[in-house]
């Protein structure tokens, strides 16, 4: 009777143990699960973008009975998060590929050049998006314009015409005044992964010609092109024109700081300006494109808010239907609206809000060049994190530039090396 | 009667030699109730360490399908890469200044709070309380105190006339920062231990120092420390492993940096596999730590046990 109760005991919490485990482990098959499509969106709970894309979203399953999405919000590791989905083989049917549908993602896309709104993709996004024979892996949403975000008020206040700043001397000067007026030149966080390295995306398109630019995408890296870029940053450290909060301010305290006039310029995308206008919603924004040592002025930009689909899916006929209905002008132009952007679709409208004026300035009228993301297109995969982390020491004052362009070498050769 | 040894003395019975294999006599069906925490050992455990240790021959991004072996590469990096180093000798400072505060302090605690003392398990259970909290959280209380604008230290330093400071601007106040973290979090586990060890100690062997003519210091050197070795043991050991793999107060409070300033071996593992897509060279340097940590746990306990035999 003892011997029973123990062996039926012990065979319970075997059983008990092996359907904890299946129940947590996934299918491996990935994606769907029954008939709901999996979107991992990449935008957070809360924000305009997400709230727009629910709203197209649900008014498609509304007119498509059969067809059921699941909206993923984004967390804050949403790279990290899909690269695991990725290696473990539970790949979602369509996600948010942030400016890497072609260069990072393609190999588990559907390649979508024969979707009938292809023809429409904005060709300032060709750069970053196509690869040479023509293949896109995304539908973008919205085209990436970004400039030198600058607070109007703070600028006016110290005597600086912002159409000026045509130079990097120009520039600096600028800041000089600003400082003397008690603000903060340039803010910059520290402690988010990523706009540290944005100073360098900003800058080193305007540092390096195109022969240069040319040899770096073919596997050449030369520190001494490069360290003009981290001497310039150093120069702004040595010079107090960054925020003394570095270390410790966060992404939200940026947008706040240039909201509230404490600070004058920022090298972010728009999306930091629609958060300065939360908080100070008088502010008067706007953005100025980056001087060039090389060149003329030019803006930053590329794919941002892009979706592209699991290539192994089982609903690539309904996700491909989807996405001609977000292509469709009405449903693109409200989305790249919500994200603060220019629409990615040459068939949709762009309305910037608080920036549209800079937008028609640099962009309609004056046809300013747009330049694509400087690590995405010239540096191999996975080098964003060492241009975050050198830069993030420079600004510190732990390393001098020739060291952190020394690690930036070191990596770059070890990664280029890896991706080849 | 069972033919035990005690039996057969009793008897005069030549007594049954103990069986040398473990768990003989032991009814089969004992041997299904391992079967949950083997399975679940083996799942969680040994699978990803044997697949990490694959891992680390290859070149692989972490998440692409393709990976190509690259046999020792990988360790090889280990020798050259500074970053590494750097993580390395931050891992020991973590590992080692966290061992040494924990204990020092852990046994100040300890031998303050085993006396009678009017609400002293109020104190040890203040003292205790951080252990049950995550460290992701005290990493983020403290950065919040350490913060350049509106942190409670520099809101101090201004109070009494000083200027604002970047605390976490610095490297080595980064580090120091995050050894006091972490030591102020897990201290109250080495008290716990220590207590418990003092506990251990016979009042008569503290009685008959005394009566031997010996002060409180005497004593505490010649009777209570030597008896307190099989404790030192376990917290000095337990610290120190929980040292060197320290991660979550890490990446919460200066996220590795300034630059690279602050990772630990852990922290660098995250970044090289995440964000540098060097899948291979993170799971290199995930053996080479956890090597490290056992050949650092052996020896110890080895150095430890050999005290406690030598007492």
């Amino acid at each position: 009777m003892k011997s029973k109760t123990a062996r039926v005991g012990a065979l319970i919490l075997t059983a008990a143990t092996a359907a904890a485990l299946l129940t947590g482990c996934s299918s491996g098959a990935g994606g769907s699960s029954g008939g709901t499509i999996q979107v991992e969106t990449g935008f957070a709970s809360g924000s305009d973008l997400l709230a727009t894309f629910t709203k197209v979203t649900n008014a498609y399953e509304k007119s498509h009975p059969g067809v059921k999405f699941n909206l993923i919000p984004s967390s804050t590791n949403y790279e990290q998060d899909l690269k695991v989905k990725l290696a473990s083989h539970d790949v979602p049917d369509m996600w948010w590929t942030h400016g890497w549908s072609r260069d990072r993602y393609s190999k588990f896309l559907e390649p979508l050049q024969d979707q009938s709104w292809n023809k429409d993709v904005n060709p300032q996004l060709d750069a970053a998006m196509r690869t040479s024979s023509g293949a896109i892996y995304a539908l973008p949403l919205d085209t990436d314009v970004a400039g030198i975000l600058y607070n109007k008020s703070v600028l006016t206040k110290a005597g600086v015409d912002p159409e000026s700043l045509t130079s990097w001397s120009a520039f600096d000067a600028a800041a000089a005044k600003i400082k003397a007026t008690g603000v903060t030149p340039i803010e910059v966080s520290g402690k988010a992964n990523g706009p540290a390295g944005n100073l360098i995306d900003w800058i080193a398109p305007g540092k390096y010609t195109d022969a240069q630019l040319a040899s770096l995408k073919a596997g050449t890296f030369a520190g001494s092109v490069y360290k003009p870029i981290v001497d310039q940053v150093e120069s702004w450290r040595a010079a107090g024109y960054i925020n003394p909060d570095y270390s410790s301010a966060t992404q939200q305290d940026m947008s706040k700081a240039l909201g509230a006039g404490q600070a004058a310029f920022i090298f972010q995308q728009n999306s930091v300006a629609a958060d300065a206008l939360t908080t100070s919603p008088d502010a008067q924004l706007g953005f100025l494109p980056v001087p060039s040592d090389t060149g003329k002025p030019y803006l930053i930009g590329g794919e941002m808010n892009a979706f592209g689909i699991s290539k192994t899916s089982s609903h690539l006929t309904e996700l491909k239907a989807f996405l001609k209905y977000l292509a469709q002008p009405a449903n693109d132009s409200a989305l790249a609206k919500a994200a603060g952007s220019a629409a990615g679709l040459t068939t949709s409208t762009s309305d910037l809000g608080a920036l549209q004026t800079s937008y028609d300035q640099f962009v309609v009228k004056d046809k300013t060049r747009l330049v694509p993301y400087f690590d995405r297109v010239y540096l191999p995969n996975g080098m964003w994190n060492t241009l975050v982390t050198t830069t993030d020491s420079v600004i510190t004052g732990q390393a001098q530039p020739a060291e952190a362009v020394n690690q930036v070498g070191t990596d770059f050769k070890s990664l280029y090396g890896q991706n080849k | 009667m069972a033919d035990t040894p005690a039996a057969s003395r009793v008897t005069g019975a030549p007594a049954a030699r103990p069986s040398r294999k473990r768990g003989a006599g032991r009814p089969a069906r004992v041997n299904l109730f391992y079967v949950p925490a083997v399975v679940l050992l083996g799942l969680f455990t040994a699978y990803p360490l044997v697949r990490g240790i694959l891992l680390s021959f290859q070149n692989w991004d972490g998440y692409s399908p393709d990976m190509t072996f690259v046999g020792l590469a990988n360790y090889a990096r280990l020798f050259t890469d500074q970053v590494f180093r750097t993580s390395l000798l931050n891992t020991f400072v973590y590992g080692f200044g966290s061992t040494l505060v924990q204990q020092v302090l852990g046994l100040a605690l300890a031998v303050a709070l085993d006396r009678a003392l009017r609400g002293r398990n109020v104190v040890r259970a203040i003292i205790y309380l951080p252990v049950l909290v995550s460290p992701v959280i005290m990493g983020t209380m403290y950065y919040l105190l350490f913060q350049y604008n509106s942190g409670t230290i520099n809101d101090i330093v201004i109070a009494f006339g000083g200027h604002r400071h970047a605390w976490l601007s610095d490297s080595a106040t980064s580090v120091a920062l995050i050894v006091l973290v972490n030591s102020l979090q897990f201290v109250g586990i080495s008290m716990i231990i220590y207590l418990a060890g003092l506990q251990s100690i016979p009042a008569e062997l503290q009685e008959a120092a005394m009566l031997d003519g010996a002060g409180g210091w005497k004593r505490f050197w010649g009777v209570t420390l030597p008896l307190l070795q099989p404790a030192f043991a376990t917290s000095i050991v337990l610290n120190l492993i929980g040292g060197l793999k320290l991660f979550d107060v890490i990446q919460v409070l200066t996220g590795g940096g300034p630059g690279y300033s602050t990772n630990s071996v852990s922290t660098f593992i995250g970044k090289a596999y995440f964000d540098n897509q060097s899948a291979g060279y993170a799971s290199a340097m995930g053996v080479a730590l956890f090597v490290l940590i056992i050949v650092f746990t052996l020896v110890l306990n080895l150095f430890l046990n050999r005290r406690r035999l030598e007492m």
